[in-house]
């Protein structure tokens, strides 16, 4: 996924022609100066202080950032899960903010896949009735969808835990649950908040490749927010998230050369 | 993705599957709720049987009953204005209690499920099915505490009645009035679950995804 200034080095944010520019290139995910601010006990909170932000379809990136950085806030307003208090959101090249209510649903029913750090499957469904519910919000025919969950499952090693329950199975297996429902319905992007955040190092790294796995096989677009350092060695491009602004984006080719630093910060 | 017939019904199948796998996995809970409508449709119940078999007396029991019972005064005191008007406050009150302890509960449930609604809303459910999803789990908690309640209340009413009247008991109220007595009964009872569930059902349904995950953390 060499894009046009993959060829290495730092990019500073919004360095490149804003709009107009580059209105043709395929990015599946387009942020333009999100803002976002929280009230809490009348004290405001600058969330998200203007980012831009732009992903291209079928590219792997990583936002980075310590904790309370805005990473989760940037996740929501990508998902179409909040509402920016300034600036825009595309998604393949459609503003969210001009969606109804059935319309952002079946967006996010059909568009998009959701990986939580708390894994979110739902407690009383099985493994496979947990991949086939976006199925059949998508209104497909249940043995279609069941065929389709069983295979989703096998992909993600899972084929002998269909049956399972989320409390019979471990952490590492839930996420895999979780990645295996995020594809249902085909989506152009996986998005995952923190998807390691709550599993172990091992673990983890299986789900990290995995993700990496499924991005170069089926050409689905991954952004993942998080502060895990083993997600930098698969991300085609990184963006440096601080204290609600976009640092810098690191590409791929420019951490393998200083990987060493880039591991240290 | 070929298009082929959409059934309408499937997702139903779901929504009623999930609610039932819910209902069971919150047993202790299940069970309040049920037994807050079982208590009160036990009395409902037994109160209407019981009416029903002292407006009865009247026309069809046999003289020598009747005699007896105004010999001992039952009667006048069954029937009295006081009896009647303390009886009415107390069903209106058992009632009233159990639709608060329904609304209640439901309200409780969707608390305890932020994060399930807000990821079934992520991943692509409308509000009509969280809706749905509800209002299925108290028509299922509903029918069974009614059913529950029928019975308690009819047995309470014929034991009493059968204390009171003898074995004319039994032929006190004619087969259409039973059944329209258990008809009442079953309609109010899954009534009025229901009704307690739609604000609660409402509510989860309207809440915006990421407030519903985040507010469980
Ligand atoms: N609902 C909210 N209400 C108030 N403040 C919030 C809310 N959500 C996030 N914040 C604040 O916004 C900042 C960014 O949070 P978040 O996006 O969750 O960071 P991260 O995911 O990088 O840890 C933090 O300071 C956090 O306290
Ligand atoms: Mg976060």
């Amino acid at each position: 996924m060499s894009g046009e200034e993959a060829a290495g080095t730092v990019v500073s944010p919004g360095g490149e022609g804003e709009a107009g520019v580059d209105l043709l290139a395929t990015h599946i995910v387009r942020a333009i100066g999100v803002r976002k601010i929280f009230t809490m006990g009348g004290e405001k909170v600058h969330a998200l202080k203007g980012v831009d932000f732009k992903v291209e379809r079928g590219e792997y990136v990583a936002i980075m950032g310590p904790s309370g950085s805005g990473k989760s806030t940037l996740f929501n307003m990508i998902g179409g899960l909040d509402k920016p208090n300034a600036g825009k959101v595309f998604i393949d090249e459609v503003d969210i903010a001009a969606l109804n209510m059935y319309e952002l649903a079946w967006l996010r029913c059909h568009k998009i896949g959701y990986i939580f750090q708390t894994f979110n499957l739902i407690p009383v469904a099985t493994a496979l009735d947990n991949v086939m519910l976006p199925m059949l919000f998508a209104d497909m025919v249940q043995a279609e969808a069941q065929d389709k969950a069983v295979e989703l499952l096998r992909k993600v090693g899972l084929g002998d835990r269909v049956f399972h329950k989320p409390v019979q199975m471990s952490g590492g297996q839930q996420q895999r649950v979780a990645v295996a429902r995020a594809l249902a319905n085909n989506p152009a992007i996986v998005l995952a908040d923190e998807p390691t955040g709550n599993l172990d190092s091992t673990t983890g790294r299986q789900i990290i490749d995995l993700l990496r796995e499924i991005n170069e096989s089926e050409g689905v677009t991954v952004i993942t927010a998080t502060h895990d350092h083993k997600m930098l060695a698969v991300s085609d491009r990184i963006a440096w998230l601080t204290d609600g602004a976009i640092e810098r984006y690191v590409s791929r080719d420019a951490l393998d050369i200083q990987e060493g630093r880039a591991d240290a910060r | 993705m070929p298009e082929t017939e959409k059934i309408a019904i499937l997702p139903y199948r779901k929504v009623f599957q999930i609610a039932w796998q819910g209902l069971r996995i919150r047993l202790v809970k299940t069970f309040l709720v049920t037994s807050c409508i079982t208590l009160a449709l036990a009395f409902l119940t037994y109160i209407l049987f019981s009416n029903g078999m002292v407006a009865g007396v009247a026309e069809r029991a046999s003289e020598a009953l009747r005699q007896r019972l105004a010999r001992e005064g039952i009667l006048e005191q069954m029937l009295s204005a006081e009896q009647r008007t303390q009886t009415a406050w107390m069903l209106g009150i058992a009632l009233m209690n159990s639709f608060v302890g329904i609304v209640n509960a439901m309200l409780i449930s969707v608390t305890e499920r932020f994060r399930e609604i807000g990821t079934m809303k992520c991943l692509g459910g409308l509000d009509s099915f969280i809706v749905k999803l509800y209002l299925f789990e108290s028509l299922c908690q509903g029918i069974v505490g009614t059913a529950l309640g029928m019975v308690i209340g009819l047995v309470l009413a014929y034991a009493e009645g059968v204390s009171l009247f003898g074995r004319e008991a039994w032929t006190l109220l004619p087969a259409a009035s039973v059944l329209r007595i258990l008809a009442a009964s079953f309609f109010s009872g899954v009534g009025l679950t229901v009704l307690g569930a739609l604000y609660p059902a409402w509510s989860a349904a309207h809440m915006e995804p990421v407030d519903a995950m985040r507010s469980e953390v």
